[in-house]
């Protein structure tokens, strides 16, 4: 059992305007595989180094299993990072390198043996012992450097930028050899990255943070069709933002009145921002559609392969829309056009 | 034409380096011949004389192994000085590096105020000339009784050493990533075992280079330790000093060559690491 | 963030107390001494009569002033012969040749030499009886040693400029062979490919290239060469005499008031010393700034 707690964190550094991590609270469970999710320079990796005790909060806590780790020193609290660029020791081999946390709890010589042959197999790199680091390729060395993490059990794994090293081709391995293991191992793990595809690929959760604030702590399906407010849609790639203002329970907005079904519905303002993905919105030459349906003009058309996005201005409000490029009938620039926006698919946003 | 031009460059090349080691070369006949007179070039016999007369070789018929250790033993000047001044290189060598790799990772690695003005104060020794520190200290030394002392002698070889060391080892650790230390760390690693098995092995070359050359500046240094010294300290460049405004060249040139024996030693091992880019290279000015 | 700043001020307060109270420490006393004040002899007063004698008074202001010049003579000369002889040295040895390590090694070799050691080495090579006038009386040159050019121990500096030259060339070779390492030769060549003769691409491509670092080493060079005691001990006459020569025997005089006058040498000495060094950052500053 690992359970991550994140109370109230901050952190300032001096010549710093803004906190560099500003009250920050999230759960982890046991087992979970998160993602701290954010531009370069959000505060993200800062956190990590809290974690594991690099750097010392300025008021907070963090606690793992129930204790808090902030008295423990680095070395004691089972917490591992792994570096963005690996941090192999180069003067070590990858033996040598891999079993460094065992020798550093004093075992038996024979037995690290043994578990550094494992952590290689699980790795999937055998016969590489006697190499120094400089002799692997990056992605061999990003292996080792998992290996060398998780061989003394940690009860918690913090994975910085894990593979933003790497070429594309070697990424799709690698990401897919750290879901395995994690899933295997089953330890709890966060990641960080700038990467929101890389996220959602690898993450049970994702935890946005901008400006050593979160945003947004939640999965990644969420962050597509239920994003907390207009940061965290856009960060995904939402582009399409509807003002609406709240009367009487009905959702007005320039277009006209939008049917709101959400499950949020009794959370949110009089003032809100209703969002909705461009592969969720239907077009339609006539008006077929029982509600939600506004009358626009195309703007502009642009072919991407599988795909075709259309720019429709509706009462000066521009919305994007994306369709499977197979099956369009002939819609052109210009054209007068109906678009339905379904009322299960849309989502408000107070912020 | 071009390939003339190259060849003439060629001999040029060979004709400054036979003119760079000339001196070496009159070194070396003069220590080992016996009545070197002018107008010959190479003397008519070889002859052990000026080291027999150093008490470095024993004279004929006791060169043995005890003939050597007896003569070594009874102390003589060249001895004494050697020692002295491998005490002092040594000494003032490890003291400087503990108190300069503190300061030199603050240097290589963090930025704060006022760390341009620290740097100054800390390279003014190498711009400015010993003279002009010396003369003062030394009346500041005599009031403290360190005049005349070993431990006098060692303080002041400080001055020239340490700036130079801080500043070689700041460019050490200008190009050091401390995540391995913090890599170690969460590894399991503690602080003590995290400097030995991680920091040391990565600085250790540049340090070993750092260490090397400033035992070169305590070793070549004459002004400091003859004024600080007070004639009670002799170390061998005193003793180079000395005998050669005395005059005699075979002595003069025996000593010389033990002077500068480790220098060679030291530029054979580690003339790959003497860059202009090294803040070794600029410690040489010094020496 | 406290911590941060109090391990910084305790990492750096060793080296700098070393540095602040005997360098310091050092040119602050022997200034106040040369000053006139001596609490060793019992005198308090300060005053600047010791500057005024050792510039001004008739009994040493020739020697000063001679002095003065041996000093800027000797410390331009070597300087200059230095860079110049490294920087042919450093051109002709970047390309490949036979024994190439060996020359490169040989020609760093003075690097380390102590400089009190080439300052003997050029007795053994350039006195009268020495190895040069011996190759001279074997050619025929000369008859006897006396026809032997007067080069060591000359009151024009020769031994010492040579001494200076010996040992600092090594120092620009250094220098200047990474500089040139580093640029490779693609400028070179591009220069030759848009039609630079040998002597235009030394002129218009190399030296600016090697110029700043060939500059800050000349700085180095040459206040040392100004304040340094061994070579001139050694290699000069007792007139004219070098600066810091002058200074260590006035402060050697068994007469405690030249104490003050041996104080004032030294730091004459090294305000000129100081005044080259600001005198250099500002042109570099200046430099920058127009660029």
């Amino acid at each position: 059992m690992s359970d991550l707690k994140i109370i109230n964190l901050v952190k300032n550094f001096v010549g710093m305007d803004r906190p560099a991590v500003n009250n920050v609270n999230l759960k982890i469970n046991s087992g979970e595989l998160v993602a701290f999710l954010g531009p370069s320079g959000c505060g993200k990796t800062t956190i990590l180094k809290m974690i594991t005790g690099l750097f010392a909060p300025d008021n907070g806590d963090i606690v793992l299993d129930n204790k808090s780790l902030l008295p423990i020193p680095t070395e004691n609290r089972g917490v591992v990072m792994v570096f963005q660029n690996y941090l192999l020791f180069p003067y070590m081999n990858v033996n040598e390198n891999v079993g460094f946390a065992l020798k550093m709890k004093g075992i038996d010589k024979n037995v690290i043996e043994k578990k550094v042959r494992e952590m290689l197999d699980l790795v999937k790199l055998p016969d590489i012992g006697f190499r120094k680091p400089k002799q692997l390729s990056g992605g061999q060395q990003q292996r080792v450097a998992l290996a060398r993490a998780l061989i003394a059990s940690p009860r918690l794994l913090l994975l910085d930028e894990p593979l933003s090293n790497l070429d594309a081709h070697l990424r799709d391995e690698m990401r897919d050899l750290i879901v395995t293991i994690q899933k295997k191992l089953n330890v709890t793990t966060i990641f960080v990255t700038h990467d929101q595809e890389e996220a959602v690929l690898l993450a049970d959760k994702i935890a946005l943070i901008f400006d050593g604030e979160l945003q947004n702590y939640t999965s990644p399906k969420n962050y597509y069709e239920q994003p907390k407010n207009i940061k965290a849609a856009k960060f995904f790639g939402g582009v399409n933002f509807i003002k609406s203002k709240k009367i009487n329970n009905e959702f007005i907005s320039d277009i006209g009145k939008i049917n709101y079904v959400g499950e949020n519905i009794n959370d949110l303002n009089d003032e809100i921002n209703i969002t909705i993905r461009p592969e969720n919105i239907k077009l339609s030459k006539t008006n077929d559609f029982d509600h939600n349906s506004f009358k626009g003009n195309i703007k502009s058309i642009i072919f991407s392969g599988t795909h075709t996005r259309y720019k429709i201005i509706i009462n000066n409000l521009e919305l994007e829309c994306s369709l499977q490029s197979l099956g369009i009938k002939n819609i052109n620039q210009g054209d007068e056009i109906f678009v339905h926006l379904p009322k299960d698919k849309i989502w408000g946003m107070n912020d | 034409m071009n390939n003339n031009l190259k060849k003439i460059n060629v001999y040029a090349i060979y004709l400054g380096a036979l003119i760079l080691i000339l001196p070496l070369i009159a070194f070396f006949i003069n220590a080992f011949s016996f009545r070197w007179f002018y107008p010959q070039i190479i003397p008519k016999e070889l002859s052990l004389q000026a080291w027999v007369r150093l008490k470095l070789i024993p004279k004929p018929g006791q060169r043995s192994i005890e003939g050597f250790l007896d003569l070594w033993t009874s102390n003589p000047a060249v001895i004494k000085a050697l020692m002295n001044s491998l005490t002092i290189g040594i000494l003032v060598t490890i003291v400087s590096i503990i108190i300069a790799l503190p300061a030199a990772r603050v240097l290589g690695l963090l930025n704060f105020r006022f760390k341009k003005l620290i740097i100054f104060i800390m390279v003014s020794p190498t711009i400015l000339p010993p003279i002009a520190f010396v003369l003062g200290l030394n009346i500041n030394f005599i009031s403290l009784g360190f005049s005349g002392s070993f431990f006098g002698v060692c303080l002041v070889h400080l001055v020239p050493i340490m700036p130079y060391v801080v500043l070689t080892m700041t460019g050490i650790f200008a190009n050091y990533n401390p995540d391995f230390e913090h890599q170690a760390r969460t590894l399991g690693a503690n602080k003590t075992r995290t400097f030995f098995l991680i920091t040391l092995p990565a600085i250790a070359p540049g340090m070993v280079v750092a260490a090397l050359f400033a035992f070169l500046v305590s070793w070549s240094q004459y002004l400091l330790t003859f004024l600080i010294g007070a004639g009670k300290v002799m170390t061998l460049p005193l003793l180079v000093f000395s005998t050669a405004s005395s005059g005699n060249p075979a002595l003069t040139a025996a000593i010389s060559i033990i002077f500068i024996f480790p220098a060679i030693l030291i530029l054979f091992f580690t003339s790959k690491f003497v860059s202009g880019e090294s803040g070794a290279t600029s410690g040489f000015g010094k020496i | 963030m406290g911590g941060e700043r109090l391990k910084i001020i305790l990492s750096l307060t060793p080296p700098l107390l070393i540095i602040i109270t005997l360098f310091f420490g050092g040119i602050f006393y022997g200034f106040l001494q040369s000053l006139g004040y001596q609490p060793a002899i019992g005198k308090y007063d300060i005053n600047f009569s010791a500057y005024y004698n050792v510039m001004f008074s008739e009994r040493y202001s020739k020697l000063f002033w001679t002095g003065l010049g041996l000093n800027l003579w000797v410390s331009f000369a070597s300087t200059f012969l230095a860079a110049v002889f490294a920087l042919f040295g450093a051109l002709a040895i970047r390309k490949t040749f036979f024994a190439k390590t060996v020359c490169n090694f040989i020609y760093s070799l003075n690097l380390p030499m102590p400089h009190l050691v080439v300052a003997v080495g050029m007795i053994f090579v350039f006195s009268q009886s020495g190895l040069l006038a011996r190759f001279a009386s074997q050619l025929g040159l000369i008859n006897s040693p006396g026809d032997f050019p007067v080069l060591v121990r000359d009151k024009y500096g020769f031994g010492i400029i040579l001494a200076y030259i010996w040992k600092e060339a090594a120092f620009f070779f250094i220098i200047l062979m990474s500089v040139l390492q580093s640029l490779g030769e693609n400028f070179e060549e591009l220069a030759q490919s848009l039609g630079a003769n040998r002597w235009q691409r030394f002129r218009y491509v190399i030296l600016p290239l090697v110029m700043p670092n060939l500059f800050s080493a000349s700085i180095i060079v040459f206040a040392f060469s100004f304040g340094a005691y061994e070579v001139p001990a050694l290699l000069g006459v007792i007139y004219p005499q070098m600066l810091p020569v002058m200074a260590f025997e006035f402060f050697l005089n068994p007469d405690l008031n030249a104490r003050s006058e041996g104080m004032a040498l030294s730091i004459i000495i090294a305000l000129i010393v100081m005044i080259l060094v600001v005198f250099y950052f500002w042109l570099t500053q200046a430099k920058i700034r127009k660029d």
